[in-house]
């Protein structure tokens, strides 16, 4: 079963990439310890520790560590998991899929990579779903014709302006 | 400054719309009401909430109200828009750099 996925222009980020790499490495490189470590956290951070079980539920952490030495743990839940397709995973939920407490230095988010193949490479898509609690009830009233991000963009030039 | 607040204010068309407005400069509420198909005290309702989070100030004068933008929270909204975007893209530079690299050793 696929969740459909509705996309909030406003708080969520798209990324689209396409690569010369099968769909087979891409998907290694997300879901393996030894290849997580080697690019998922900005530099100058790093990854020093990765630990991943690899189903729905299951735990996805990562420790980075500060270029001062200082280590950041992050817990997150696997939700969703096509291989070489589609993952899906939150750190909203800690493994077993139970709510975690909120933590203010990371903010909540739902990470859907999704993978094609395109000629002999791969066109990936990340999406990165931020949290708005009450943004879910008034969804429909608001009518999301027009893009939460190009609008923002237009006050700040306004405000700039000023 | 509370973000989430900011950005649940921002999600709005009528009050992007009186952000808007107010980016030419201050106006009293009657005046922004006018432009707006509403009754009067939803849009104060509005109003309200962009002062709220910050995103507003207003002074009465007399009998007229008049509301002016705070810039700052919009700047600090974007900000953080845009450091989510960085990270991600930081990453995934890495990422495709290391897929790179992984095939050259494959080869």
């Amino acid at each position: 079963m696929t969740a459909t996925v509705q996309h909030d222009p406003r708080l969520d980020l798209v990324l689209e990439r396409v690569v010369d790499i099968p769909p087979e490495l891409v998907w290694a490189a997300w879901t393996m310890p030894e290849h997580i470590k080697k690019w998922f956290t900005p530099a100058p951070w790093k990854t020093v520790d990765c630990e991943i079980d690899l189903r729905p539920g299951g735990i996805f952490r990562t420790v980075m560590r500060s270029p001062e030495g200082e280590d950041i743990n992050n817990v997150g839940c696997f939700l969703e998991i096509v291989p070489n397709r589609k993952l899906v995973w939150t750190v909203a939920l800690a493994p077993g899929y139970r709510p975690s407490n909120p933590t203010f230095d990371v903010p909540a988010f739902t990470a859907i990579i999704m993978m094609e193949p395109q000629g002999k490479g791969t066109k990936y898509t990340a999406l990165a779903m931020h949290k708005d609690e009450e943004s879910r009830n008034t969804h429909d009233r608001m009518g999301f014709s027009e893009g939460w991000g190009k609008a923002l963009d237009q006050l700040v030039a306004q405000a700039k302006a000023m | 400054m509370h973000l989430d607040r900011v950005f649940r204010a921002l999600g709005d068309p009528t009050r992007r719309a009186v952000l808007s407005r107010l980016c030419t400069g201050p106006a009293p509420v009657s005046e922004l009401a006018r432009s707006f198909d509403m009754a009067l005290p939803s849009f104060v309702q509005h109003l309200d909430v962009l002062e709220q989070c910050g995103l507003v100030r207003s002074r009465k004068m007399g009998r007229v109200r008049t509301y002016r933008l705070v810039p700052q929270p919009l700047r600090a909204a974007e900000r953080w828009m845009a450091q989510q975007r960085a990270l991600w893209e930081r990453r995934l530079d890495q990422l495709d750099n290391y897929l790179l690299q992984l095939k050259e050793e494959m080869k």
